[in-house]
């Protein structure tokens, strides 16, 4: 499903490259954990698998796809086939609740009843049914993640990015999100989650684990 | 049972866009209005100027200046015989006293200038509309040796000056039009920068769920030139209140009629309408790309 093959990734002014020949396949339908302390280029990672960056040297390719090679059309094409969950939401403020998780589905030209059908059940599925006309400025941070979740599942992609997706949040509320991003891998979607926090490692049976630090990838079960 | 998904198309994004920010609409349409009122207000001074030298150089003239033992039914037969000539487009024989009339009507309020005068001082004449074309000097010399005939005036050197004057500043008008157009291009190119601005966040969101730039270009332009076209119908109200103001004191004297020079042609509001489309998809399309081309996440 994800295939980094020796990417290095250089930021101009910065001393030292922040990723050095990283090479790393996540087959289809796993879960990966990436850790590494703060700053360590797990972020950097997420983005070059969003394509939102690309790689000073190496190629990235994602769902057979070298993401060095597409144009801005392949490039929102890919996307929509890509769940994303960020730690700062990446939510529409001033939107709905239903308006933000149906972005996802309007994009990729789903519209009529299968689209309200489909940002109904994936609300259920996060327990925001009944806030589904809410503004996003009302919800609280926890239920804000869920809305993010909602969405980055609401087209059913088979590949979910979540970076740091519990740093803003309680302990219940980090584990609420969790158990959603459980239950999207138990779908069969293939789960990469960025993560400096130990304590969630233990959170997801037979997940793999890999660790960043010093710009360099480690396996480490 | 699920409720009918709200219909999302550019329009409808651009309209819930729009609705979301009422003061940076009213900021962008009162700016944009007064931009194209600026445009309007030229385009009647270039069609009234066009139109007044049309009517003048139609109105090219020669006026036959009778000898004063010269009779009226003389006068008269003269006039016809003239009109019939190929270079004529009308003759009128004039009166003494039609003359006096005409002036004092000219005159207008000052027409009690005249009261002290003991006798009319006006010759009787023969005046002559000429056919646009028709060559003057020739005809002049014909006329002047004409028994009846004192003397020839013509309207025709002056015409002629004007005439340039008004190529001259035709060639100006378009060069100043084209640069007023482009001003309007740029407004409305920054408004939408503003807009694109404003909305960098949702965009920002729109670009990861993998919305093209195409879905994400559309709501601007519609925006674009809805506000041009909202800003095009309120500037023609304001050129039309403007003029009508400055067109509407009492007579002037001579007879000038300012308000004939100073009104809103109806064309005004049909090509103000067209600027402003024009300038809303192309300064849209400008704007829009500029702004999401320098936007990185």
């Amino acid at each position: 499903m994800v295939h980094l093959n020796r990417v290095s990734k250089h930021y101009p002014g910065r001393a030292g490259p922040v990723l050095r020949e990283v090479s790393l396949q996540v087959p289809r339908g796993q879960f990966l954990y990436l850790t590494g302390p703060s700053g360590a280029g797990k972020t950097t990672i997420m983005r070059l698998l969003l394509g939102a960056e690309l790689p000073t040297r190496g190629r990235v390719r994602v769902g057979g796809k070298d993401l060095g090679r597409l144009g801005p059309r392949g490039l929102a094409r890919f996307r929509r086939r890509v769940g994303f969950v960020f730690q700062d939401f990446k939510l529409v403020e001033g939107l709905s609740v239903f308006e933000n998780v149906a972005l996802s589905l309007r994009v990729a030209g789903v519209k009529g009843p299968r689209l309200v059908e489909r940002v109904e059940q994936v609300l259920k599925q996060v327990g925001l049914e009944r806030a589904s006309g809410e503004r996003i400025d009302n919800l609280s941070g926890g239920e804000q993640q869920r809305v993010a979740i909602a969405r980055a599942m609401a087209a059913d992609p088979p590949l979910i990015l979540a970076d740091e997706p519990t740093g803003n949040l309680d302990p219940q509320n980090a584990r609420e999100v969790m158990r959603l991003l459980r239950s999207a891998h138990a779908r069969g979607a293939t789960v990469i989650l960025a993560t400096h926090d130990p304590a969630l490692l233990g959170l997801v049976p037979g997940a793999r684990v890999v660790r960043l630090a010093g710009g360099r990838l480690e396996e480490e079960r | 049972m699920s409720r009918p998904a709200p219909r999302r198309g550019a329009l409808r994004r651009a309209l819930g866009q729009m609705a979301q920010d009422p003061w940076l609409q009213l900021t962008a349409i009162s700016s944009l209005s007064v931009a194209l009122a600026i445009v309007g207000a030229y385009l009647t001074l270039c069609f009234n100027l066009q139109d007044a030298a049309r009517r003048l150089s139609t109105g090219a003239s020669l006026m036959l200046v009778l000898k004063d033992e010269v009779s009226p039914a003389r006068g008269r037969a003269l006039a016809l015989g003239l009109a019939a000539r190929p270079q004529v487009e009308s003759a009128r024989y004039l009166s003494r006293a039609q003359a006096l009339e005409r002036f004092r009507r000219q005159l207008g309020p000052h027409a009690g200038l005249l009261e002290g005068l003991g006798k009319n001082p006006l010759p009787q004449s023969v005046e002559l509309l000429l056919r646009p074309a028709a060559p003057l000097e020739p005809l002049m010399a014909e006329l002047k040796n004409l028994e009846p005939v004192q003397e020839v005036v013509t309207s025709r050197p002056w015409l002629h000056r004007l005439e340039e004057a008004v190529g001259v500043m035709r060639e100006i008008a378009g060069a100043l039009g084209l640069l007023l157009f482009v001003g309007v291009v740029f407004l409305v190119s920054n408004t939408v920068r503003l807009a694109v601005y404003v909305r960098r966040q949702q965009l920002e969101v729109m670009e990861l769920v993998g919305a093209s730039t195409g879905y994400m270009r559309r709501p601007f332009l519609w925006e674009a030139v809805i506000q041009a076209l909202v800003a095009s119908g309120l500037a023609s109200l304001l050129v039309a209140g403007i003029f009508r103001v400055l067109g509407s004191p009492a007579a002037l004297p001579l007879g000038l009629d300012l308000g004939r020079l100073l009104r809103m042609p109806p064309q005004v509001p049909l090509v103000l309408g067209a600027v402003a489309l024009a300038a809303g998809l192309l300064g849209g399309f400008l704007g829009v790309g500029r702004a999401l081309k320098t936007r990185g996440w």
